[in-house]
C-alpha cells in the first residue's frame, strides 16, 4: 500500500512523462479495440453475409436432385420437414425450382424460375433487401416476378413490363402465361443476376401443374450459437431419406475463399497486438532506463532493491491503469459508432452487391462483444508488465554509483 | 551541420531507444511492402488471368456488346482494329474473337454453353488461358477448318473423345437457326467448374460463315498490354484511332469484369485501411520517443536557450534528429525486407495445400501462390509515406522542446 | 422448355420422303448406292405431295405423365409446316409455325409469339419424345445422308428392303447412322432406328397399321420409343389426311398464326 501511494506519487510528480507515455498507450490500445471490433465483426460475418443472400445456411433436396436437377424429384411431405427443422431451432422457407423461357418485345432467354412463400423467404434470407428498382414480391399479389439485374437487361424489361414464360409443365403441357414485372434485383451473383426470376409459390404451381412438394428448403440457425456442422447433422439424422447440406458442402470454394479471408484478418490482428506491444515495450524501458540514476540515489538512501523492484511495477500499473481506462473511454464509443455506422464500401460497387460473384452486404459493421474489449486491455497489462521486467529487475541489483553514472 | 552532428550523437548516445523506435519504423516499412506488395502481385494476376479468359485487358466491341452480348451485334472490320491496336505502344496483342451462345449437341445428349471463335494462326498460348489449359489433343490448325476445342466436363457430359462429332446450332445474325458440324481435335481443363463445362473453342473463320458475318466479322478485338498501368492510355489511343468507325466501344477490364474491379477495389480498401491503423501506432509511438526525448532534455535546451539559441533552432535540432531517426529506419526496413522480399518475389508461398488449386474469384481462377510484386511506384510511396510519417510524429515533440521556458526548466531539478 | 415441333407429317413422311429428295446420281458409285436411290426415288415418286393436311392424335407417355392430344396440321413442300393444337382445351389454339430454318410459337394465353433460338433446340416439344431440333434436322435428311441398301429380302416374313443412311462427312447432324425399313412391294416404311457416333441405339421408331387414307395407303401409326427408357413412348396416329390440296404459302407466315 505504502509502494502503491509511493507510485502514485511518483507518477503525478512527473506529470509530464506520464501524459506521454500513457496517451501514446492509450492511443495505440484504442486503435487496438477498435480493430479487435473490426475482427469480431468481419469474422462470420462474411459468412453469414455470403450465405444470408440466397443460399441460406443449409439445404434440403430430395435424394438426388442436386445431381440432376428435375421438376419431379421433390421433396413430398415437405411441411413435416420443415416443421421438423423449426422443432430442432432452425428457420425454413421451402423453394420450387424450375426452368422455362422468359420472353418480352423481340427477346427471349433462358431462365431458372423459383416459387417462394415471400413471408417465409424473408426470415431466411436477404434477397428481398437487394431490389434494385421496384419492389419486392408481395404475398398477396399474384402473377408477379422479380428478375436478375442483368436478365432484366437481356430482356430490356423495367418494372410494371409484361413478360411471357413459357415452359414444360408437369404434366407435359405446355406452360405459358403472362407475368408483370414487379420488380428488378441488384446484382447479387451471377446465377441470379443472369438467369434468376422469382415468383410466389402458388403462382409457380398453377403455372407448372405442379401441386404437391418442392425441389429445395432453405434454412438457417435461430441461435447462432450452435454449431453448423451439429445443426446439419442433426436435421439430417431426423430427414434420413433426404439429401442435407450444410452451405460449406454446397459451396467448398466460397467456404475457403472466405476461411482464407478470416485467416488473414487473424494476422492482422496479430500485427496490430505487435505493433501495440513494442510500442509499449519501447515507452516503458524509456520510462524506466532513464531514471536509473534516480534510482541509484534511492538506493543509495536506503531503499532496498525489493521495495525498488516492487516500486516500479507499481508505476507500471497505475500507467497502465490510466492507459487502459483512456483507451476504453476512446476505442469503446469508436467501435460503437461504426457498430450503428458501418463501413460502406458499396460506393465501390456501383449497382451491384458481389465480389467474386458471392453476393455481400457492402457494409463492415464493427462488433463490440467482451472479447474485443477485454483481449486488448489484457494485452496492454501483460505487455507493459513484462517490458518493464528487464529494467526492473536491473535498477533492482545495479550499484547505486554505478546507477548514477548510468547512461 | 552542427545540427545534424549533434543530432547524431543523441541519437547514438541513447542506442537502446534509437534502435526500438527505428526498428518500428523498419517493421512499418516491412508490413507495407509486404501487404502492398501481395495486392500489386494477386491483383495484377488476377487481371491478367481474367483478360486471358476471352476479353482481353482492352477490348474493342460493337457497341452494346457489353451490355447485352449478343450474336445479332458485332463488329464489321477486325483487320482495321487489329492493326490500329498493334501499332500502339505497350500493346502486346490484339485477337479476333467471336463469343456467344450456343447449343452442342452429340447423339441424342445436348448441352447450351458458349463458344468462342478464335484464329488458331493468331492466337497465343500467353493471352488465352484455354490454349494453355489444353490437356489431351491439341488447338486446330486452320480458321476455316471443322476443329473444336472442347472443356472436359462439356466433354464428358456428351460422352465425346477426340475425333468426335460435335453439332453446334446458333442463331445467326438474322435470326436464323443454323447448325455446323466439328469434330474434336482437343480438349482442355481450366479447372474453374463453369468454363470446362461451358465454354468450346471454334475457328473463326468457319463461324463468320456460320453466322453470315462476312470475313472480318467478329463480336470483339480483345487487346493484351504489356502493363496494367497502360490500359488506360492504350484505350483513349486506340479510341482516337478509330473516330469516324461508328458503333464501335472500347472498353477497359474495368467496364468488362466490373464484378473483378469491385472485388479488387475493396480489397484494396480493406488493405489500406489495415495499413493506416498499423502506421497510426506506429506513428504514436515514434510521437511517444521522441516527446519523451525532449522532456528528458528540456533542462539541456532550457540551458541552450539560456545562452542564446534561438527556440527556432531547438525546434529545428529535433526535428534534424528525427531525420536521422527516419532515415535510419529507412536502411533498417530495407535490410530487414529485402531478404524477405526477394524470398517472396520469387518463390512466395504455395497455398495450394489450403484453398485448393480449383480456387475463382471474380469468375476468375486465382493462383494459389501467394508472391510479392512492387510497383515502382508504390515502392516510392510507402518510403516516402513512413518518412514523412516520422517526421510528422516529432513536429509536436520539437515546437514543444522550443517553447521551453529556460527559468522553469532550470528550476525543476529532475525533469 | 417448350417449343415445337412443327410438322407432325415430318416425322413419318420426310423419313421416306425426303431420303428420296437425292441430288442425281454422279459417276463411279458403286452398284449398292445406286440402287438405293432408285429405289428411294421411287418411294419419291409415290409420296411426292405438295401439300397436305391432316388431323392426328398423339400420346405420350412417360414416367410422369401420360396425354393425348388432338393436332390440325399443314405442310407445303420440304420447308413449310404449321401445327395447331385442338385438344386439351387448355392448349388449344397453340401454334407452332417452322418456315426454312425459323421455328415460330404461338402461345394463344398470352396472345405471342415467340421465335425460337438456338438455346430451346433441345426442349421437348408437347411434352413428347421429339426436341425441337430433330424437327429442323429431319428435314434435311436428304442433304445430310448418304443411303444404302445394307438388306433386302424377307425379314420375319415380310419383303423388305434396309437402308443404312450414314451422315456426310460434314453434314451437322447429331446421330452416326439411320437405318430404315421399308416395304419391298410398296415401299412403305416400316420402322427406323437411329444410333449414335459410338454406333449405340438411341431411339426407334416403329410405322404400323398401314390404311387408305386420303387416296393413299400409309402407315397411320408411328411409336417412338428413347432407347434408355424403354417404358416410354410417343405415339401419332392419322386419324384423316388429305393430300395435293393447294395451300398458299402465306398460310405459313407469322402474320397468319395470331389470325388462327
Amino acid at each position: 500500500m505504502q509502494l502503491l501511494s509511493l507510485a502514485l506519487k511518483n507518477v503525478l510528480r512527473y506529470r509530464h512523462r506520464t501524459w506521454v507515455t500513457v496517451l501514446a498507450m492509450a492511443f495505440a490500445g484504442a486503435i487496438m479495440i477498435f480493430y479487435a471490433g473490426l475482427f469480431e465483426g468481419w469474422m462470420g460475418a462474411m459468412e453469414t453475409n455470403a450465405v444470408s443472400m440466397e443460399m441460406g445456411e443449409m439445404q434440403i433436396h430430395a435424394q438426388g436432385y442436386r445431381d440432376d436437377p428435375d421438376l419431379y424429384t421433390v421433396i413430398p411431405d415437405y411441411r413435416r420437414v420443415i416443421r421438423q427443422a423449426e422443432n430442432s431451432g432452425l428457420i425454413a422457407s421451402p423453394r420450387l425450382l424450375g426452368g422455362g423461357l422468359a420472353a418480352a418485345h423481340e427477346n427471349s432467354t433462358g431462365v431458372s424460375i423459383r416459387g417462394i412463400d415471400p413471408r417465409a423467404e424473408e426470415q431466411v434470407v436477404l434477397l428481398q433487401n437487394h431490389v434494385f428498382s421496384g419492389s419486392w414480391l408481395s404475398a398477396t399479389d399474384a402473377k408477379q416476378v422479380v428478375l436478375g439485374y442483368q436478365l432484366a437487361r437481356i430482356l430490356d424489361v423495367r418494372p410494371g413490363s409484361e413478360i411471357v414464360l413459357v415452359a414444360q409443365a408437369a404434366d407435359g403441357s405446355m406452360a405459358n402465361d403472362l407475368f408483370t414485372v414487379q420488380g428488378v434485383l441488384k446484382s447479387v451473383g451471377q446465377g441470379i443476376d443472369r438467369g434468376g426470376l422469382i415468383m410466389g409459390d402458388r403462382d409457380f404451381r398453377e403455372f407448372f401443374a405442379l401441386p404437391e412438394g418442392v425441389h429445395e428448403i432453405v434454412m438457417k440457425r435461430a441461435d447462432n450459437g450452435v454449431l453448423l456442422e451439429q445443426a446439419t447433422k442433426k436435421i439430417a439424422e431426423l430427414v434420413p431419406d433426404l439429401e442435407v447440406n450444410s452451405w460449406r458442402e454446397l459451396q467448398p470454394t466460397l467456404a475457403r475463399l472466405l476461411d482464407l479471408s478470416d485467416v488473414s484478418m487473424i494476422i492482422m490482428l496479430l500485427i496490430i497486438y505487435a505493433a501495440v506491444g513494442m510500442l509499449t515495450m519501447n515507452a516503458m524501458l524509456m520510462g524506466v532506463f532513464e531514471r536509473i540514476p534516480v534510482f541509484g540515489v534511492m538506493k543509495a538512501v536506503g531503499f532496498s532493491g525489493c521495495r525498488l523492484f516492487g516500486l516500479i511495477f507499481s508505476e507500471t500499473l497505475l500507467l497502465v491503469t490510466m492507459a487502459a481506462v483512456l483507451s476504453l473511454a476512446l476505442g469503446v464509443p469508436l467501435s460503437y459508432y461504426f457498430e450503428r455506422h458501418p463501413i460502406d464500401f458499396s460506393f465501390l460497387l456501383p449497382e451491384s452487391s458481389t465480389i467474386a460473384g458471392i453476393a455481400f452486404e457492402p457494409q463492415w459493421y464493427c462488433r463490440v462483444t467482451a472479447g474485443s474489449v477485454v483481449m486488448p486491455v489484457v494485452f496492454l497489462y501483460i505487455v507493459a508488465l513484462l517490458a518493464v521486467l528487464y529494467p526492473a529487475w536491473k535498477a533492482a541489483v545495479i550499484s547505486p554509483v554505478k546507477a548514477i553514472h548510468h547512461i | 551541420m552542427k545540427l545534424h552532428v549533434m543530432a547524431l550523437r543523441t541519437l547514438s548516445r541513447n542506442k537502446r531507444r534509437t534502435l526500438i523506435t527505428s526498428f518500428s519504423i523498419a517493421f512499418g516499412i516491412f508490413l507495407a511492402v509486404t501487404f502492398t506488395g501481395t495486392g500489386d502481385y494477386s491483383y495484377t494476376s488476377m487481371i491478367n488471368t481474367s483478360a486471358v479468359m476471352g476479353l482481353g485487358h482492352i477490348s474493342v466491341a460493337a457497341e452494346g456488346y457489353n451490355e447485352r452480348p449478343s450474336l445479332s451485334r458485332w463488329l464489321p472490320d477486325m483487320d482495321r482494329v487489329r492493326k490500329k491496336a498493334l501499332m500502339i505502344d505497350s500493346v502486346e496483342g490484339a485477337y479476333p474473337r467471336i463469343m456467344g451462345q450456343a447449343m452442342f449437341a452429340a447423339g441424342a445428349k445436348s448441352v447450351g454453353g458458349m463458344f468462342m471463335g478464335i484464329d488458331p494462326v493468331l492466337e497465343k498460348p500467353a493471352h488465352n488461358f484455354f490454349l494453355r489449359s489444353i490437356v489431351e489433343g491439341e488447338l486446330f490448325d486452320t480458321v476455316d477448318g471443322r476443329g473444336a476445342v472442347i472443356g472436359v466436363e462439356m466433354a464428358e457430359k456428351l460422352n465425346l473423345r477426340l475425333g468426335k462429332k460435335l453439332i453446334v446450332t446458333v442463331t445467326d445474325k438474322d435470326g436464323e437457326l443454323t447448325s455446323e458440324l466439328l469434330r474434336i481435335s482437343g480438349m482442355f481443363k481450366t479447372g474453374d467448374h463453369d468454363a470446362d463445362s461451358s465454354i468450346v473453342l471454334l475457328p473463326l473463320a468457319r463461324m463468320q460463315q456460320t453466322l453470315k458475318y462476312g470475313t472480318g466479322g467478329v463480336s470483339f478485338v480483345a487487346v493484351h498490354v504489356d502493363d496494367l498501368r497502360a490500359v488506360n492510355r492504350v484505350r483513349r489511343e486506340i479510341n482516337g484511332s478509330l473516330t469516324g468507325a461508328g458503333n464501335v466501344e472500347v472498353l477497359t477490364w474495368r467496364q468488362t469484369q466490373a464484378d473483378l474491379s469491385g472485388l479488387i477495389a475493396v480489397d484494396r480498401l480493406f488493405n489500406y485501411l489495415m495499413q493506416l491503423l498499423v502506421g497510426l501506432v506506429i506513428a504514436a509511438g515514434i510521437m511517444n520517443t521522441m516527446q519523451m526525448s525532449v522532456l528528458e532534455r528540456s533542462r539541456e535546451f532550457g540551458i541552450m536557450m539560456a545562452v542564446g539559441m534561438a527556440p527556432g533552432q531547438v525546434v529545428r535540432m529535433v526535428l534534424v534528429e528525427s531525420f536521422w531517426l527516419g532515415c535510419l529506419g529507412i536502411v533498417m526496413g530495407i535490410v530487414l525486407t529485402a531478404p524477405w522480399f526477394i524470398y517472396m518475389s520469387e518463390t512466395g508461398i504455395d497455398m495450394s495445400s489450403y484453398v485448393g488449386r480449383d480456387y475463382s474469384a471474380g469468375g476468375v481462377l486465382v493462383d494459389p501462390v501467394v508472391k510479392i510484386r512492387l510497383f515502382r511506384e508504390s515502392a516510392f510511396f510507402i518510403l516516402i509515406t513512413v518518412f514523412l510519417l516520422t517526421m510528422a510524429a516529432s513536429v509536436y515533440p520539437a515546437i514543444r522542446a522550443g517553447r521551453v521556458l529556460p527559468v522553469d526548466t532550470l528550476k525543476d531539478s529532475t525533469f | 422448355m417448350v417449343t415445337k415441333r412443327s410438322m407432325a407429317l415430318s416425322v413419318c413422311f420426310f423419313i421416306a420422303l425426303h431420303c428420296a429428295v437425292m441430288d442425281p446420281v454422279s459417276a463411279g458409285e458403286d452398284n449398292g448406292r445406286l440402287r438405293a436411290r432408285e429405289v428411294l426415288e421411287k418411294i419419291d415418286d409415290l409420296w411426292r405431295s405438295s401439300s397436305s393436311k391432316a388431323r392426328l392424335q398423339m400420346e405420350v407417355k412417360t414416367e410422369h405423365y401420360t396425354r393425348t392430344m388432338i393436332m390440325d396440321s399443314w405442310s407445303k413442300g420440304r420447308d413449310m409446316s404449321l401445327v395447331r393444337i385442338v385438344l386439351p382445351l387448355k392448349e388449344k389454339g397453340t401454334v407452332s409455325l417452322k418456315n426454312g430454318n425459323t421455328m415460330y410459337t404461338y402461345l394463344p394465353k398470352t396472345d405471342r409469339v415467340i421465335r425460337l433460338t438456338s438455346g430451346m433446340m433441345m426442349g421437348s416439344w408437347m411434352g413428347s419424345h421429339f426436341t425441337n431440333d430433330d424437327l429442323v434436322k429431319e428435314s434435311r435428311l436428304s442433304d445430310d445422308y448418304e443411303p444404302e441398301i445394307t438388306f433386302e429380302g424377307i425379314r420375319d416374313g415380310e419383303d423388305i428392303i434396309e437402308f443404312a443412311l450414314l451422315p456426310h462427312h460434314d453434314a451437322p447432324v447429331v446421330w452416326g447412322k439411320i437405318v430404315i425399313t421399308v416395304r419391298a412391294d410398296d415401299y412403305l416404311p416400316v420402322d427406323s432406328l437411329y444410333y449414335d457416333e459410338d454406333m449405340i441405339l438411341a431411339r426407334t421408331l416403329t410405322f404400323s397399321d398401314v390404311k387408305e387414307m386420303g387416296g393413299r395407303l400409309i402407315p397411320v401409326v408411328l411409336h417412338m420409343v428413347p432407347a434408355d427408357k424403354p417404358d416410354e413412348y410417343t405415339e401419332l396416329i392419322y386419324l384423316q389426311v388429305d393430300f395435293d390440296i393447294g395451300l398458299p404459302d402465306s398460310l405459313f407466315s407469322i402474320m397468319q398464326l395470331r389470325g388462327m
